[in-house]
C-alpha cells in the first residue's frame, strides 16, 4: 500500500474515506502511533488540521508563523486571557515548533502515577523500552557548552549564575541535527534541524503505508459504539481559516491525537464519553522572567533553551510525582518579546531598543489537573483555569529563583513581567516579588506543555479513559496523546507523549484482531 | 411583599402613570444614547475594511499612535503602519465570536473615560498622552480593562515589531536564511 501527505485544501478530496484506524491529530502522538500502526500492516489514516510547513516555508517572522503554525493562530487563551495555550497545528505538531527539550518520563514519576493514579501497568520497566525508543527516534544529544554558536549567551548567562549561587542545573537533552543557531525554533526551523516526529515518525509512517490528509478538521464521531466509526471532517481553505468542504472517513479504531485541548473537544463535540470528559486539565503554566545585562547577549541567535535551573525541581515526589520548580534560559523574536514586556508607549520602545541586552528565561511549574474544557451551544471552545493561591505562593518562589540567579550573573536589573511591572536590582529588592498578587490577565504566562482532559483511570468512576487509552462509553476510541495523562508527566513533554504512544501502539496490536 | 402580594393587590401603577414613566425612561435612554453618539462624533470615513466600523479603526488607530509614538528611542512609529487595517484584515477572518468580542471590547475602550473614568470624553478625543495612561490603567484595572489589553497589546506589539523597517532600530537582524517566495 502506497502512503501519502495529501493537502486537502489544494486537491480534490474523496467524499468519503474508509480506513482500519483513524488518527485524528500528526503530532507526537499521533505521527508515532501511525509509524508503529502502519509498520505493522495496518490501514492507517491521519487527519491533520494545519498544513505541511517545512524547509524555508518556514519564515522565521512572528506574525505569519503563529498565524499558521499555532492552533488559533497563536492566539489560543483560556477563557479569562490568563494564560496563552500554546499548541501547534501544523503537520508534525508540537515538534515543529517547540524548543527541542527532551525531558524523559522519570521512573519516579511513573511510580507515582501507578501509586496514585492507579495506573499499575505503567511501571518503569514495562515503559522503559519504548521510552528507549522514543529517544532514539528523538536522536536525542546535549549540545557542546563550548559551541558559542549554539549554546549561546543567554544560555551561559543563567549557567554562571546557577554555579556562582553553587546551584545545581544541567545543561538539556535536545533533538537537533545539524544546526546552525539560527534561534527561531519557536516558529519552525527552516534547516529542518529538528528530529521531531515530523522528519522521522511521518516519513516511516507514509513509507509504510499511512495516508495523512492535511487542512482536514475532525469534527464529529458518530457510532461510537458501533464496529465501524464515522469521522466528519470539514476540509479547510489554503490558510486554514475558513471551512470549504466535507469527508467522511469510515474506520474501526478511531485514535485521538490532536492534544491535550482537541481531543476532549473532540469527545464533548461528538458527546462520548463519561463525565470526566473535559476535566482534569493540567496547563502547567511558565512564569516568563526578563534579566537586562547592559551587553550585548543577542539571545535571540543560538539554541534558546539549553541550560536549566534544576536545584529545586523533585522528579520523584512521594505524592505528586515531578514537582518543585526548574528555571531555563529562552529566546524570542521581536514580536513575541514586545508582546511580554510590560511597558508601553515610549518606555516600551525604549525596552525593545535594549533587545539585544535582553537574557530571558522562564520558571516551570508543575500544577494539579485542575483546569476543563468545555465546548459551548455555538461550537465555541473554552478553556477554564484558575490559579490556586499554593501556585501563587510556588510562582513567587520561583521568580525569586531566577531573579537572584541573573543578579549573581551580573545583570543590572531583573524584570517581572506583571502588571504594574516589578523590577529587581539587588537583592534587597526581592521582597518585592512577595507583594505580586497574580491577578488572572496580569501575568504574560505561557502554556507548552498541557496534559489531561481525557484521563486514564483503572475505573470508569476515576477517568475518561481505561489503562489502555479506551475512551470509557465507546468501542475502540481511544486517546494516546497527554490528554490521557493523570498528572504531570514532565516539564516538556514530547518524549513522555512519543513514549506512551509507543506503548499504546504495542498493546493496540496486540489485542486488535487482523 | 413576594409576587402574590403583587397580583392580590392589583396594579402598583395606573396605566397612566405606567405610560408617563416608559416615556420618561424612553426619552432618558434615547437622550443618552444621543449623548453618547454626540461625544464619540464623527469618525473619518475609511475605504475597503472588512470588519471594523470607521469608528471602531479609529479607536484602535489611536491607540497604536499611543502604543508607539514617533521619537524617543528611535524614530519609527505607528504612523508609518496601519496597525488597524492589519487588525481588520486579521478579525475578518476569525470566527464570530472572537469578532464580536474584539468590536464590543473596542467600544468599551472608546467610551472607556466615560464609563471607568467619569470624564465627559471619549478614548479617541483624548491627548496622545492621556490615551496611554489611560490605557495603562486598563492593565492593572477590572477583569474586562485587563482582558481588553492582553488581547489588543499582544496583536499590536506582535505586528509592529514584525516589521524589518524597525529590526535595525532595535538591534535584530532578521531572518538568517532567506525564506521561500510565496
Amino acid at each position: 500500500m502506497s502512503g501519502a501527505i495529501l493537502d486537502l485544501s489544494r486537491q480534490p478530496a474523496p467524499p468519503h474515506v474508509a480506513a482500519e484506524i483513524c488518527i485524528v491529530g500528526s503530532g507526537s502522538a499521533g505521527a508515532t502511533a501511525a509509524w508503529d500502526l502502519a509498520a505493522a500492516g495496518r490501514d492507517v489514516v491521519v487527519l491533520e488540521e494545519g498544513a505541511d510547513y517545512t524547509g524555508r516555508r518556514l519564515t522565521q517572522r512572528d506574525g505569519r508563523m503563529y498565524d499558521q503554525l499555532y492552533m488559533d493562530r497563536g492566539g489560543r487563551a483560556t477563557s479569562d486571557l490568563s494564560v496563552s495555550v500554546l499548541q501547534g497545528r501544523v503537520l508534525g505538531g508540537g515538534g515543529v515548533i517547540n524548543a527541542c527539550d527532551v525531558v524523559p518520563i522519570h521512573d519516579g514519576v511513573l511510580r507515582h502515577w501507578q501509586r496514585r493514579w492507579g495506573l499499575s501497568d505503567w511501571s518503569p520497566e514495562a515503559l522503559r523500552p519504548f521510552r528507549d525508543r522514543a529517544l532514539a527516534d528523538l536522536s536525542t544529544s546535549r549540545p557542546d557548552p563550548d559551541d558559542e554558536t549554539l549554546f549561546n549567551r543567554a544560555n551561559r548567562i543563567l549557567r554562571r549564575g546557577t554555579e556562582a549561587l553553587g546551584w545545581r542545573g544541567e545543561v538539556m537533552l535536545h533533538n537537533r541535527v545539524g544546526c546552525a543557531g539560527l534561534g527561531t525554533c519557536l516558529i519552525g526551523c527552516p534547516l529542518d534541524a529538528k528530529r521531531s516526529p515530523r522528519f522521522v515518525a511521518v516519513p516511516r509512517a507514509v513509507e509504510a503505508g499511512a495516508r495523512f490528509f492535511t487542512r482536514a478538521r475532525a469534527v464529529r464521531i458518530e457510532g461510537a459504539g458501533a464496529e465501524t466509526k464515522t469521522v466528519r471532517v470539514r476540509l479547510l481553505d489554503p490558510d486554514g481559516y475558513h471551512e470549504q468542504g466535507e469527508l467522511t472517513v469510515s474506520a474501526r479504531v478511531v485514535i485521538l491525537a490532536a492534544n491535550a485541548v482537541a481531543s476532549a473537544q473532540l469527545l464533548l463535540r461528538s458527546g462520548i464519553g463519561n463525565a470526566h470528559v473535559g476535566r482534569h486539565l493540567s496547563l502547567q503554566p511558565q512564569l516568563p522572567i526578563v534579566a537586562w545585562l547592559g551587553e550585548e547577549v543577542r539571545f535571540f541567535r543560538g539554541i534558546p533553551q539549553s541550560w536549566a535551573v534544576t536545584q529545586f525541581e523533585e522528579q520523584d515526589h512521594p505524592e505528586r510525582g515531578w514537582w518543585g520548580f526548574r528555571v531555563e534560559a529562552i529566546s524570542g523574536t521581536p514580536g513575541i518579546v514586545a508582546s511580554i514586556l510590560p511597558a508601553l508607549g515610549r518606555a516600551g520602545k525604549e525596552q525593545m531598543r535594549r533587545y539585544p541586552q535582553v537574557a530571558a528565561s522562564l520558571c516551570l511549574l508543575p500544577d494539579e489537573p485542575q483546569g476543563s474544557v468545555e465546548v459551548e451551544r455555538s461550537g465555541r471552545l473554552r478553556i477554564h483555569y484558575a490559579l490556586t493561591d499554593d501556585q501563587r505562593r510556588r510562582y513567587r518562589e520561583a521568580a525569586r529563583a531566577a531573579a537572584r540567579v541573573y543578579l549573581a550573573a551580573g545583570a543590572r536589573e531583573v524584570t517581572i513581567p506583571v502588571a504594574p511591572m516589578v523590577t529587581v536590582r539587588s537583592e534587597g529588592d526581592l521582597a518585592r516579588i512577595d507583594a505580586i498578587p497574580f491577578l488572572p490577565a496580569t501575568v504574560p504566562f505561557l502554556s507548552a506543555h498541557q496534559q489531561g482532559g481525557v484521563r486514564m483511570a483503572p475505573s470508569e468512576r476515576d477517568g475518561a479513559a481505561d489503562p489502555e487509552g479506551r475512551v470509557h462509553g465507546a468501542r475502540d476510541v481511544l486517546v494516546f496523546d497527554s490528554s490521557g495523562f493523570p498528572a504531570s508527566a514532565s516539564s516538556h513533554t514530547m518524549a513522555p507523549i512519543m513514549t506512551g504512544a509507543h506503548y499504546l501502539s504495542a498493546r493496540l496490536l496486540a489485542r486488535l484482531p487482523r | 411583599m413576594g409576587m402574590g402580594d403583587v397580583a392580590s393587590s392589583g396594579p402598583i401603577f395606573s396605566r397612566r402613570r405606567f405610560l408617563g414613566i416608559s416615556l420618561a425612561a424612553g426619552g432618558v435612554l434615547l437622550a443618552g444614547a444621543g449623548g453618547l453618539l454626540w461625544l464619540r462624533g464623527r469618525a473619518p470615513r475609511v475605504l475597503g475594511l472588512r470588519c471594523l466600523t470607521a469608528h471602531e479603526y479609529r479607536t484602535l488607530s489611536q491607540l497604536a499612535l499611543a502604543l508607539f509614538p514617533e521619537g524617543g528611542a528611535f524614530p519609527g512609529g505607528a504612523a508609518e503602519v496601519d496597525l488597524a487595517r492589519l487588525f481588520d484584515g486579521f478579525l475578518a477572518d476569525e470566527p464570530e465570536w472572537n469578532q464580536s468580542d474584539l468590536k464590543t471590547g473596542l467600544v468599551l475602550l472608546e467610551f472607556g473615560p466615560l464609563l471607568f473614568d467619569g470624564r465627559l470624553a471619549t478614548f479617541s478625543h483624548l491627548s496622545a498622552g492621556e490615551r496611554l495612561r489611560h490605557f495603562e490603567s486598563w492593565t492593572g484595572g477590572s477583569m474586562i480593562q485587563r482582558q481588553l489589553a492582553t488581547a489588543l497589546r499582544k496583536f499590536l506589539n506582535l505586528v509592529f515589531y514584525d516589521r524589518p523597517e524597525v529590526w535595525s532600530s532595535i538591534g535584530y537582524d532578521g531572518p538568517a536564511v532567506p525564506a521561500e517566495r510565496p
